[in-house]
């Protein structure tokens, strides 16, 4: 791996650019400042959003909006998505009906849970339910049927337990595609909750986010943009870390 | 059968090519070493001779093959197809069979068979002609309408073949054919391929990994070591032709087949 | 039974329990109203909901060419060159976590809330996946076709016309089914958020003043845009079946849409 050096340093200059770029539009004033505040003004703002009370205060609601969500859709959906995939009769009458759940967008319900909880916490976890469950779904029958027939039947031949073939079978083969899964549902399940708080909310920093945009107040707004894209993607690298660690064995 | 008059009803006589390879090396630069795959490689293949290429894995046989087939250039050396050097592909001196099957799926099997004939604007009727007879000589009479889907394994390197001579070159160039078949299919394909190339007096030069095919099918074969791919012999195959399943089991066969074994262990 | 008459059974029964179950009062009316009186409520309204659907089909086709075309053009061009592969596809997918939707508000400070704010931003939502679709198949083009094409004489602009395209059909048609379901959510969610025309800004609208039938007539709309997108692009698949089977390419499109290949269709 003589390039991977290299690779990262490219890639440390691009983002360093795109920083850079957008310094120098603002600076010059190529570009509105007021349209388009300065990277150095919004990473600052960002600093002095993240000592402010009431944006930590929005972040918890978030964050607490998240996990519970999150904690429902998984074990909810993994259950589904494993009876579905072994049993082929109900695999075979669910399967299109499923991909056909994913495909519609699940926004347009969104006044449908309003309707139903009121604006408030509860509307907003069933609404991250409701746009994770279905990925869950998919990811687990997914998973189960990338758990390969020929290793079951090595297992069966030399006489490996239920509990056995599910703790050295299933789950090796699986844990790849299921972290993976978690991954995917948390990126599905973050942009429910935080579209419901731009939607309709008291809190929450989707719905600062939205304020913030509707008063035009830039430096506030781009600062919140930074901080969430920041926040996903540590998530997202971190999970993938974790992913690559356990994939050596996936082939 | 006499399918070699349909192909070429202008040209009598078989058109067959003579191979020249002189002191030919290949170096694979990479960013820490210079590796030499091939290494003072010479041979000549007369007109009309079937000539396989043997050796272990990462010989360089297949490098050899396409450059030959002007895919790939030699670092140093020269590689002379009727006296001529072969800077780029010319289908008009030389037919390539690559492995596995790589007909377009888009294509139905004539239409990949007149690929190269509409590459240089050949009429229609005549495309279709040409590709009419190349697919009657392979034994494909009447699936030119199904795409490769449609067709098994063993049909699909009928294609390949015919798309190869469509243009009636001297050299018919052959990386591992048969490598993705069964064993059974295997078998009929190389007879199939011993009939075709009696039909139309080609020059053949066929890499394998197989021995026993390698003795069935040649009348020379060169057996080359690993890196640095180099010959390390030759054999002429004294058996008569045309060859016959019972051949596999003589002893001239089995002695044959144990020298080339004897110096691939050696390499490997 | 077989499993279609069983899955025709249980869609039936679901449009049947949307009428039964409000008009007996055991869902409120507010929560669910019935389908018969959203389809009134719909038809009564069709000149509204007519001109709402013209302004959403107008900004969905826009951005439509931006996010395929834009999309499947970057990714043919960071899919066959190895470099720019290695240095920005995981760039792109470490992107792909964020959720794109927060800078819908950039796009209104910016462009206004009328259709430019929406194009710009079902674009960006519909350009990434139809980008990394696009670079993955182009990536699994057998390069022995290349070849062969090659040994048989091919230039340049033969292979591409030839080779390339025809094999990167079945990839380009996965890139405008992930992509173009991407920009209808697109444009239909940044409606609901802040506008002043198009389907979703009806949904919002009726929604503020909870009147439910009309909010569902809007939501049947979009249902029915999103559905009709896809049997559009599942007769194109048909009428191009002859790649789906043939390339490893097709294959992978052939069956549904990886599980990785989906940004949140929110």
């Amino acid at each position: 791996m003589a390039g991977s050096l290299g690779i990262k340093v490219a890639r440390i200059v691009i983002v360093v650019a795109v920083f850079a770029a957008w310094e120098l539009l603002s600076r010059t004033g190529m570009v509105n400042p007021r349209l388009l505040p300065s990277a150095s003004d919004t990473l600052a703002t960002l600093w002095e959003l993240l000592q402010r009370s009431s944006v930590r205060n929005d972040l918890a609601v978030t964050a607490s909006e998240v996990l519970i969500a999150f904690i429902l859709a998984v074990p909810v959906g993994a259950v589904i998505g494993f009876a579905i995939a072994e049993n082929r009769y109900f695999a075979e009458v669910a399967k299109p009906l499923l991909f056909f759940a994913f495909s519609i967008p699940k926004s347009i319900f969104l006044p449908m849970f309003i309707l139903v909880f009121g604006v408030g916490f509860s509307q907003k976890v069933g609404f991250g339910f409701f746009s994770t469950i279905f990925i869950v779904i998919m990811s687990t029958t997914t998973a189960v049927e990338s758990v390969k027939v020929d290793h079951l039947t090595v297992a069966r031949s030399y006489g490996a337990t239920p509990l056995q073939t599910a703790w050295r079978v299933y789950l090796p083969s699986m844990l790849p595609v299921l972290l993976e899964a978690l991954r995917i549902s948390m990126i599905f399940n973050l942009t429910g909750v935080i579209l419901a708080e731009m939607y309709a909310s008291r809190d929450g920093i989707g719905h600062q986010i939205a304020t913030w945009g509707e008063n035009f107040q830039m430096k506030q707004l781009l600062a919140g943009v930074v901080m969430i894209a920041a926040i996903a993607m540590t998530f997202n690298e971190l999970v993938r870390s974790v992913e690559t660690r356990c994939s050596h064995w996936r082939t | 059968m006499q399918p070699l008059a349909n192909i070429t009803p202008l040209k009598p006589a078989p058109r067959a090519g003579a191979i020249k390879v002189g002191n030919v090396g290949q170096v694979f630069k990479t960013s820490t070493q210079d590796v030499v795959a091939l290494s003072d490689i010479s041979l000549e293949v007369k007109p009309g001779r079937f000539v396989v290429l043997v050796g272990p894995s990462g010989c360089g046989k297949s490098t050899l093959l396409m450059m030959m087939a002007g895919l790939r250039q030699q670092t140093s050396g020269t590689i002379l197809i009727n006296d001529a050097p072969i800077p780029e592909p010319d289908p008009n001196r030389v037919g390539v069979v690559f492995q596995e099957a790589s007909l377009f799926p888009w294509l139905t099997a004539e239409e990949n068979v007149e690929f190269p004939l509409a590459l240089r604007g050949v009429a229609k009727a005549e495309r279709r002609a040409k590709a009419e007879d190349a697919l009657k000589l392979v034994g494909l009479e009447g699936f030119g309408k199904r795409h490769p889907h449609e067709l098994s394994g063993g049909m699909k390197q009928r294609v390949s073949i015919a798309r190869g001579l469509v243009q009636d070159p001297p050299v018919l160039l052959m990386d591992e054919p048969f490598a993705a078949l069964d064993e059974q299919t295997r078998m009929t394909m190389g007879d199939e391929l011993l009939r075709i190339w009696a039909a139309t007096g080609k020059t053949v030069v066929f890499v394998t990994h197989s021995l026993t095919e390698a003795v069935y099918l040649a009348d020379e074969v060169i057996v080359m070591s690993a890196r640095p791919g180099r010959i390390v012999d030759q054999l002429t195959i004294p058996l008569p032709r045309p060859r016959t399943y019972e051949m596999l089991s003589g002893d001239t066969f089995g002695t044959l087949r144990d020298r080339i074994w004897r110096h691939i262990r050696k390499s490997a | 039974m077989s499993s279609t008459t069983l899955r025709r059974l249980i869609v039936i029964s679901l449009i049947l329990l949307w009428e039964v179950l409000p008009r007996a009062g055991l869902i409120p009316e507010l929560f669910l109203p019935s389908l018969s009186s959203t389809l009134a409520a719909g038809w009564n309204e069709a000149g509204e909901y007519g001109h709402a659907l013209a302004v959403t089909l107008y900004e969905v086709a826009i951005s439509m060419v931006f996010a395929c075309g834009g999309g499947i053009l970057a990714g043919a061009i960071v899919g066959s060159l190895p470099g720019p592969r290695i240095l920005i596809m995981p760039m792109i997918s470490s992107l792909y976590a964020v959720p794109l939707v927060i800078l819908y508000p950039v796009f209104t400070v910016w462009l206004g809330i009328g259709s430019e704010s929406k194009i710009a931003f079902a674009s960006i939502y519909g350009f990434l996946p139809t980008m990394l679709a696009t670079a993955a198949g182009i990536q699994t083009i057998d390069p022995q076709l290349v070849l062969a094409a090659r040994s048989m004489g091919a230039t340049l602009s033969q292979r591409l016309i030839r080779v390339i395209i025809p094999a990167a059909i079945p990839t380009v048609l996965s890139g405008l089914r992930v992509g173009g379901a991407l920009v209808i959510v697109g444009v239909v969610v940044s409606e609901m958020l802040i506008s002043s025309a198009g389907i979703g800004y009806l949904i919002s609208r009726y929604r503020t003043i909870l009147d439910s039938q009309h909010v569902f007539a809007g939501v049947l709309l979009v249902l029915a845009m999103a559905i009709a997108f896809n049997a559009a692009i599942k007769w194109i698949e048909r009428k191009a079946s002859i790649w789906q089977t043939g390339t490893r390419a097709g294959q992978r499109a052939a069956e549904d849409i990886p599980v990785t290949a989906i940004q949140p269709a929110t």
